[in-house]
């Protein structure tokens, strides 16, 4: 069950590859079909948790101690069910969301291939199919999110989620490595955990993990990766950043931090980092004008609050991480699913442009402000019940800690209010019109119809919506579901119970207190705006991140342009003048053996071919004889191996010399002469002086090398070629099984190169005008595709 | 006899590397083929030149070495590959450039620093639909690729 939940969304990717031309947008209902296995681990979860863990082991590579080990304790079963939740929804949506051009035979197949990577990081418990499974998440992330690659901006999104995501990708490698060197096994959950906890591994193991945990989760100062991921569809960044990707760093945090909690240091690290992210993340939320920019950093904002829970490495921390987990899937789901209607509705994301939607998008209106009541953290939502709780948590670490707790709070109070803001009228927030600019920019984005979406698009929202609104209303539910991870992630101790009152508390006041200040915020909005403006700094991860890829660049350009900026000839003479002086060092150690020089008659016909066909080929002028003569050399070699045993390579050599003129030929028709063009008169010498140079160094190596210096392993090969190989031609057992790897090699090489000819040729075909020349020239390339080449330039003026 | 082929050898791989460093494209492949021949005689000659019966098992012996054959085997396929990507290559950068002069070939690379594509907006995001540009040479536009020297260049 727990093996196929993983795999079938891959099945179902191949399938939906295959029939996503016929069946178009439809192919999200196929797709979505990929989840249920996932789903239908709820069963266990909620039908009979004192089974669990479950665990199903396939043997895959035992040389390697990879195998497909997959565990299904209460946490992971829970952030599984959870995937498959959002993944079935977001793939409903797009059925509706995408425009018909898109390409769904990539957009579904990469969805399910990512949401099957998840299932798989979350269900595991082998360490090596971890790292796999993580980066199998950051590969099909960055497909995801370079979905419109036509677009500049979205491979640069793709590019730096990947880069970020893959460097912690190898924090991540180096961690698991110690982890199962200290622990003892390859098994998550059989490591020894004190031998871990006592080995010298322990402290650069955990920082290796929070790295990794911290660029995946899109903490501070890795979050640069996020709010570009935004380049994708927005079905994509619901599924990503509300339940998936984002989170794997915190499952992480919430696994590990069972093994490294026990160290004061992982808790002082995290704790504060989770904070910082957060309080850092909704200041940049609020200032943010783009609705799906908005959300980006409040999902920064909402993965530090996460992380600073499990980061706490304590009972309460993990209860009340575990509940806004659940919480914060569902808002953000429904909130990305929102922002998609009003941008699909109304054609803009802008906060300025848009006003007083709750007029004509009623529905829409209503699920996002309970969506937002729950991010906000006010009651009668589920977010208002993890909120508290990660006040209580908060509180008992210390003042400092609970004061940027409350900082992060206002601001998200703050930038949910602002995000609410395009339901109503902003004249009563800020008298001012609009500037004449914007009016005319908003005009020209806003579509002139704007009307409800249709249940298609909305319902996914609702369902989720309706999740959080029972979350806050039933805690004992999202208590159940919360509870059913209670001895993965151990916490049973705790007798904590989840509920909207709990009389009056400290937390209670700090909330209140929260919702005070961040009105307050509210209603000097235009003020803290101008603020803002004021405090952001020039330099940030995004500029740090530019100029270390940019200065990557420019240096590999530069130090290209110093060791090869000479031309081609000119770098070959270099590296032949330095192969011939080591060379001349070997000949110069062995002597050389010479036998007299025997001429049999049978050899001179051999000879002379093999002479004559060099020598014409430097006396020809004409390409067709060139090739020709070369021919002649070419059946010299084939008589040679005749003559000294070797009918095989004759055989080969024949039949590649016939094969090669017709390549020459073909080539010949697209290229021009073969006259040698002038090289300067000290060009010239020198090319003499080492093709000189080269011809006796060969005849002095050969002449050196003629002598054994050891037994030869020949007689070997004549021996085993019959019992061993059960062939008696011994070249071909060699070939196919002594060096079979050689042979596979080989044939490697040729269906690569087979691969580059065809791109190549492909390239320069008609309907792809050649890239390089200016566009007028197109017109040529699709009527006569002959004329692009330049052999008949003389034709074209 | 190994004397004389290892003057052959010479000769060959000589005329191979003059061809080699020459400025027509078609000469440098036709030079790599040239040195590719004197390397497999080389090979062969090394393991010792006596006129032995093929190293099949049905044949009465003594058999020539079957180990340097069957590398010979390898590195004529080898070779007709690497053959056939350089033509087409050479085939290629004639398109592109629009001469077949070798030594102008790198002449791009000491133009600098490419293009270094567009950026994404952390803060504003492409709108929300895919714009598939069909037309390829649009695209290529888009990649930064600069122009290398157009056929309209050359004198």
């Amino acid at each position: 069950m727990l093996t196929l939940s993983v795999f079938f969304p891959f099945v179902i990717a191949l399938v939906c590859a295959v029939l996503a031309s016929k069946m178009q947008r439809y192919t999200g209902l196929l797709a979505a079909t990929g989840f249920v296995p996932a789903l239908l681990l709820a069963l266990p979860l909620v039908g009979m948790p004192a089974a669990l863990p479950t665990r199903e082991l396939t043997s895959w590579v035992p040389e390697l101690s990879l195998s497909l080990l997959f565990r299904g304790d209460g946490f992971s079963l829970l952030f599984a069910v959870l995937i498959g939740v959002i993944g079935t929804l977001a793939t409903l949506y797009a059925v509706s969301y995408l425009s018909a051009d898109e390409k769904f035979g990539r957009f579904y197949p990469y969805l399910l291939a990512f949401g099957g990577s998840m299932l798989g990081l979350v269900l595991c418990d082998n360490l090596p199919l971890l790292y796999m499974f993580w980066e199998m998440t950051s590969i099909t992330s960055f497909l995801l999110i370079g979905l419109w690659h036509t677009r500049g901006a979205a491979r640069d999104g793709a590019v730096k989620a990947f880069l970020v995501s893959a460097f912690g990708g190898i924090a991540l490698l180096a961690a698991l490595v110690m982890l199962s060197i200290a622990g003892g096994t390859t098994t998550l959950s059989q490591l020894n955990i004190s031998a871990v906890q006592a080995s010298p591994f322990f402290i650069p193991a955990m920082l290796c993990i929070i790295l990794a945990a911290a660029t995946k989760s899109a903490q501070l100062p890795f979050h640069l990766w996020l709010p570009t991921a935004m380049e994708a569809p927005t079905p994509i960044s619901a599924f990503l950043h509300s339940a998936t990707m984002v989170k794997a760093g915190v499952m992480l945090v919430a696994k590990f931090g069972l093994i490294f909690g026990a160290s004061a240091l992982w808790s002082a690290i995290l704790v504060p980092l989770g904070l910082a992210s957060m309080a850092w993340g909704s200041w940049l939320a609020l200032r943010q004008t783009d609705l799906k920019a908005l959300l980006a950093y409040s999902t920064v904002s909402q993965l530090g609050l996460l992380m600073s829970l499990y980061g706490l490495a304590s009972d309460e921390g993990r209860f009340a991480a575990t509940a806004h987990l659940l919480n914060h899937a569902a808002f953000k789901a429904a909130l990305f699913f929102v922002v998609g209607i009003i941008d699909h509705e109304t054609g803009t994301r802008e906060i300025p442009f848009l006003h007083n939607l709750r007029r004509t998008m009623p529905i829409t209106f209503v699920l996002a402000l309970l969506a937002t009541i729950s991010m906000a953290g006010l009651p009668p939502l589920g977010g208002f019940i993890s909120k508290e709780l990660f006040y209580e948590a908060m509180l008992h670490r210390g003042p400092a800690f609970i004061a940027v707790a409350v900082l992060g709070s206002v601001l998200t109070f703050a930038y949910c209010a602002r995000l609410l803001s395009i339901f109503f009228m902003p004249r009563k927030l800020n008298n001012d019109p609009l500037p004449p600019v914007v009016e005319e920019e908003r005009r020209k984005a806003l579509k002139k119809d704007i009307h409800e979406a249709g249940p298609a698009l909305y319902l996914p929202a609702a369902l989720l919506v309706t999740v959080a609104l029972v979350f806050g209303l039933w805690p004992q539910l999202l208590e159940r579901l919360v509870r059913t991870t209670e001895n993965s992630l151990q916490f049973g101790a705790l007798t904590e119970h989840l509920a909207l009152w709990h009389g009056v508390t400290t937390a209670l006041l700090l909330s209140i207190f929260t919702w005070l200040l961040g009105s307050v915020v509210v209603y000097f909005a235009p003020q803290v705006a101008t603020w803002q403006k004021r405090l952001t700094p020039r330099w940030n991860a995004n500029t740090l991140y530019y100029q270390i890829t940019d200065g990557l660049h420019d240096a590999a350009t530069w130090l290209i342009t110093r060791t090869q900026g000479l031309a081609l000839p000119d770098q070959l003479r270099i590296m032949l003048l330095a192969a011939g002086l080591m060379a001349t060092y070997a000949v110069w150690l062995s002597p050389q053996v010479f036998h007299p020089i025997s001429l049999p008659l049978a050899i001179v016909p051999i000879a002379v071919l093999l002479v004559g066909g060099a020598i014409g080929v430097l006396l020809s002028r004409n390409r067709l004889t060139a090739v020709v003569v070369m021919g002649l050399t070419g059946f010299g070699s084939a008589a040679f191996f005749l003559a000294f045993g070797a009918p095989d390579l004759a055989l080969t050599q024949l039949l590649v010399e016939a094969v090669t003129v017709v390549l020459f030929l073909l080539a010949f028709r697209y290229l021009p002469g073969f006259r040698d063009l002038p090289r300067t008169r000290g060009r010239l010498l020198l090319d003499s002086l080492l093709a000189a140079a080269a011809g006796v160094g060969a005849t002095l190596l050969t002449l050196s090398s003629v002598r054994f210096l050891a037994p030869p392993i020949s007689p070997w090969y004549l021996l085993n070629s019959y019992p061993g190989g059960g062939g008696k031609n011994v070249v071909n057992v060699l070939l196919v099984d002594f060096r079979g790897f050689d042979t596979l090699g080989e044939s490697l090489v040729v269906g690569m190169v087979a691969l580059a000819v065809v791109a190549l040729v492909r390239l320069g075909k008609k309907g792809e005008p050649n890239p390089n020349k200016p566009a007028t020239s197109s017109l040529h390339v699709k009527e006569h595709p002959e004329e692009s080449m330049p052999v008949t330039k003389e034709v074209n003026p | 006899m190994s004397s004389l082929f290892a003057i052959i050898i010479g000769i060959l791989i000589a005329a191979g590397v003059f061809l080699l460093l020459s400025r027509t494209i078609v000469r440098v492949v036709i030079g790599l083929s040239f040195i590719s021949y004197g390397i497999h005689l080389l090979i062969l000659t090394v393991a010792g030149l006596n006129q032995s019966s093929p190293p099949l098992l049905t044949l009465p012996g003594p058999y020539a070495d079957p180990l340097p054959q069957s590398l010979i085997l390898t590195s004529i396929v080898i070779g007709f590959a690497t053959t056939a990507l350089l033509l087409t290559v050479a085939l290629r950068a004639y398109q592109v450039a629009g001469h077949h002069d070798v030594e102008a070939f790198g002449d791009n690379l000491a133009r600098g620093a490419h293009g270094k594509g567009e950026r994404a907006d952390p803060e504003h995001q492409s709108p929300d639909a895919p714009e598939w540009t069909e037309n390829v040479s649009e695209l290529r536009a888009s990649t930064s690729v600069p122009p290398i020297s157009t056929p309209g260049e050359q004198p």
